[in-house]
C-alpha cells in the first residue's frame, strides 16, 4: 500500500495543533472539522469513506462508510493533497484541551486501537476501521462501548488525548486498571477488558463508576487524564443556567458585583 | 510466520519477528531466541481475540510471542508447536465454554429487552378478561359515584328536557325494562338532533330527542332503551374505562413514554373499537331478552336498525363505534323468528312520536 511519509510539528502546550508538511503529490486525511489552516497549493477534497487504497469499488466504499457510521463519525473524510510544486503545510487543531499524540504505526506493528472520537488526522493510506471486542462485559459496560476505532497502515497517525497524556509500556502479563473513560489508544497486543469494581460500597459511593478497564500487557497504552465527558460535566454543573455559582473567583459578594452574572 | 515478540531488552511496543514454528526459532534484525519446548501460558490475544499469545519466563524475565493474524492463529491451533499441545487443548476447552456462556448472556439480555413487549402482548391478548375481572370487583357505590360525576361534568353542555310526554314515555318504558335490577336507574331526555343515546356507569341513561323523533313506534324506542340498559347491567363502560387506563399504564411501562405516543393512542382506540363491537352485540342480545321478559314486542329492535340502516349517512355518531346496522338488524331478525309466542300487548303511547 502506498503510504505517504509526512513530516510534522506540534505547536502549543495544552491546546495544541499539529502542522503536517506535505511534499508535492502527498496527502493527508483529517477528521471532518479538524482542519485549522492550509497553505498555498493544498487542495481540499471530500471523499466518501476513508481514502485508503484497500476499498475498491462502490461496495467497498459503502462498507467503509458504514463502519464510520457505526463508530459515530461522519460518513465523509476530508483529504488534503499538495497540488503545488513546493512543500506546503496543513494544520489540524485539537478540539478540546489536551495533547496530540503522534503515533508511527510501523513501531506498533501496523495497527492501533483507539477510542472512537480521538482520531485527528493521518497520512493518506492509513485506513480507519472499526474493531469489535468480543467480550460481552466490554460491550455493555465499557464507557467507550465495545466498538473502537482501528487505524491500520504504516504511516503517521495523530490522535487526541484530553488533559495530560500518560504513555505506559506494559511488560508481558503486567496489569493496569484504568477508568473506562481514560483510555485513548493501545496496541492490539494489549488485552482490554472491563472489570466490576467488586465492592458495592465503592461502586455506589466512590464516584469512580461501577467498572474499571483492565489493560494487560504486553504493549504500549496511551491514557488521558481528562476525558471530554468529565470536563463537559463540570462545565454544565457550573453553568449559571444550570444553577451553578461563580464561587472561588475572588468576588467579595459572591458574584453580586460580577457584571457577567446580570 | 510473522509474529511480534515482547520481552526484556526489546522495544516496549514489541519487536516484529519471524518465527519458524517447526524448529521454534524466533529471529529478528539484531537477535534471535527460541520458543521453549517445555510449554508456557497461552491465551487469546488481540482486541477481537482472534489471535494467540504464547508467554513464558526465563532468567532474564517474561516473554510474550503474539500472532494476531486470524489465519496464522488458525494454522497454529491446528498444529500446536512442540511442547505446547496441552495448553492449546486447554484453551480450546475454555473457548468453547466461553462461547456457551456468551450465548447464554445474549439470550438473557434479549429476554430482558423483550420482556416489556411480551407484557404488552400478553395484556393485549387477555385485556378483556383482566378488565372484566377487575370490573366485577368494583363496588356498585363506586360505580354510581363515577357515573354521577361524569354526568355532572357533561350536564353543562346538555339541554335536559325531562318534562313532557316523550320524557314520561322514556321513564316508564325504562322502569319496565329495569324491574328487579340492583341499579337505581335514571332516564333523561336531551334536546339534540343527533340520533344517539348513551349509558353511564351506575344507571344513568340519556336519550337524544333526535332519536325519539327517528323512531316510528314506542317499541322501537323500547328496543334502544333495552340495549342501553344492558350496557349498564353488563358494566361495559366501566370495563372500557379500566381497559383504557390499564393500557395507558402498560404502554408507559413498556416504552417509557408517559404521554402516550401516537402508536399507543392508535392501539388504544383500536382496542376500544373492537371492545365496543363485542359489547354492542352482547348488549343487543341481552336487551332482546330483557324486552321479552318485560313483555314488550322485541320486533321494535330490528325495526329501528332497519330505520338506521336506511339513513346510515345521516347518523354517523351512533354508528361510528357500532357494528353495521344491517348486520345487527339481521342478527336480531334471526332471533325474532325463533320466538314462538309472538302475542305482545302494544305500548300505549300513541300517536308516536309524541311532541317533546
Amino acid at each position: 500500500m502506498a503510504m505517504d511519509v509526512v513530516d510534522y510539528e506540534i505547536f502549543g502546550n495544552e491546546m495544541q495543533y499539529v502542522e503536517v508538511e506535505l511534499d508535492p503529490g502527498e496527502a493527508a486525511i483529517g477528521e471532518a472539522g479538524a482542519m485549522m489552516l492550509m497553505e498555498d497549493g493544498i487542495q481540499m477534497d471530500t471523499i466518501f469513506g476513508d481514502g485508503s487504497a484497500q476499498q475498491g469499488g462502490l461496495f467497498g466504499k459503502l462498507l467503509g462508510a458504514g463502519k464510520r457510521l457505526l463508530t459515530g463519525e461522519s460518513l465523509f473524510t476530508t483529504i488534503f493533497h499538495n497540488e503545488g510544486r513546493n512543500k506546503s503545510r496543513v494544520a489540524f487543531a485539537a478540539p478540546y484541551p489536551g495533547k496530540i499524540v503522534p503515533v508511527d504505526l510501523t513501531t506498533v506493528g501496523g495497527t492501533l486501537i483507539c477510542q472512537k472520537d480521538s482520531f485527528l488526522c493521518a497520512a493518506r493510506g492509513v485506513s480507519l476501521g472499526i474493531a469489535f471486542n468480543r467480550k460481552l462485559g466490554t460491550g455493555l459496560f465499557g464507557g467507550e462501548g465495545f466498538i473502537m476505532q482501528k487505524l491500520e497502515g504504516d504511516g503517521m497517525a495523530f490522535v487526541h488525548a484530553g488533559g495530560t497524556l500518560a504513555v505506559r509500556d506494559l511488560a508481558p502479563g503486567e496489569v493496569l486498571r484504568v477508568d473506562t473513560g481514560c483510555v485513548v489508544a493501545f496496541q492490539p497486543s494489549v488485552d482490554f477488558d472491563i472489570q466490576y469494581v467488586g465492592k458495592l460500597k465503592s461502586a455506589l459511593f466512590s464516584g469512580e463508576g461501577l467498572f474499571f478497564a483492565t489493560l494487560r500487557g504486553p504493549g504500549r497504552v496511551w491514557l488521558q487524564s481528562l476525558p471530554l465527558s468529565r470536563l463537559a460535566n463540570r462545565i454544565v454543573m457550573a453553568a449559571p443556567a444550570a444553577g451553578g455559582q461563580s464561587r472561588g473567583e475572588g468576588s467579595l459578594l459572591g458574584g453580586l458585583l460580577d457584571g457577567d452574572n446580570e | 510466520m510473522q509474529a511480534r515478540l515482547f520481552g526484556p531488552g526489546l522495544p516496549a511496543a514489541g519487536q516484529a519477528c519471524e518465527w519458524q514454528t517447526d524448529s521454534g526459532r524466533i529471529q529478528w534484525a539484531g537477535g534471535e531466541t527460541r520458543l521453549p519446548s517445555t510449554g508456557g501460558a497461552l491465551r487469546s490475544a488481540g482486541f477481537d481475540l482472534a489471535g494467540l499469545e504464547l508467554s513464558w519466563a526465563d532468567d532474564a524475565g517474561r516473554w510474550a510471542l503474539q500472532v494476531l493474524a486470524a489465519a496464522d492463529a488458525t494454522t497454529l491451533r491446528a498444529t500446536p508447536p512442540a511442547g505446547w499441545e496441552e495448553a492449546f487443548a486447554q484453551l480450546a476447552g475454555t473457548t468453547r465454554r466461553h462461547r456457551k456462556g456468551r450465548a447464554l448472556g445474549w439470550s438473557a439480555l434479549a429476554l430482558f429487552l423483550a420482556a416489556p413487549l411480551l407484557l404488552l402482548a400478553g395484556f393485549f391478548a387477555f385485556s378483556d378478561g383482566i378488565a372484566g375481572w377487575i370490573a366485577q370487583r368494583v363496588p356498585q357505590a363506586q360505580e354510581e359515584a363515577l357515573g354521577e360525576a361524569s354526568f355532572r361534568a357533561m350536564q353543562a353542555s346538555l339541554k335536559l328536557r325531562d318534562e313532557g310526554e316523550a320524557a314520561r314515555a322514556v321513564r316508564e318504558i325504562g322502569s319496565r325494562l329495569t324491574q328487579g335490577s340492583a341499579y337505581r336507574y335514571r332516564f333523561h331526555v336531551v334536546e339534540d338532533k343527533a340520533i344517539n343515546a348513551f349509558a353511564m356507569p351506575g344507571g344513568i341513561v340519556v336519550v337524544h330527542s333526535g332519536l325519539i323523533n327517528a323512531t316510528r313506534t314506542p317499541e322501537e324506542l323500547a328496543g334502544v332503551l333495552a340495549h342501553e340498559v344492558q350496557h349498564i347491567e353488563l358494566r361495559h363502560s366501566l370495563k372500557g374505562l379500566i381497559k383504557q387506563a390499564g393500557l395507558s399504564a402498560v404502554w408507559a411501562l413498556a416504552t417509557g413514554d408517559v404521554g402516550g405516543a401516537l402508536a399507543g393512542e392508535a392501539a388504544q382506540r383500536m382496542m376500544s373499537l373492537s371492545f365496543s363491537r363485542d359489547a354492542e352485540r352482547e348488549a343487543d342480545n341481552a336487551g332482546f331478552e330483557a324486552l321479552l321478559r318485560a313483555g314488550i314486542d322485541p320486533a321494535g329492535m330490528p325495526a329501528f336498525f332497519d330505520t338506521l340502516a336506511k339513513q346510515a349517512g345521516s347518523a354517523p355518531e351512533l354508528l361510528s363505534t357500532h357494528p353495521a346496522s344491517e348486520a345487527r338488524r339481521d342478527a336480531l331478525a334471526g332471533r325474532l323468528s325463533s320466538v314462538t309466542n309472538r302475542r305482545f300487548e302494544p305500548l300505549p303511547y300513541r300517536p308516536w312520536p309524541p311532541a317533546p
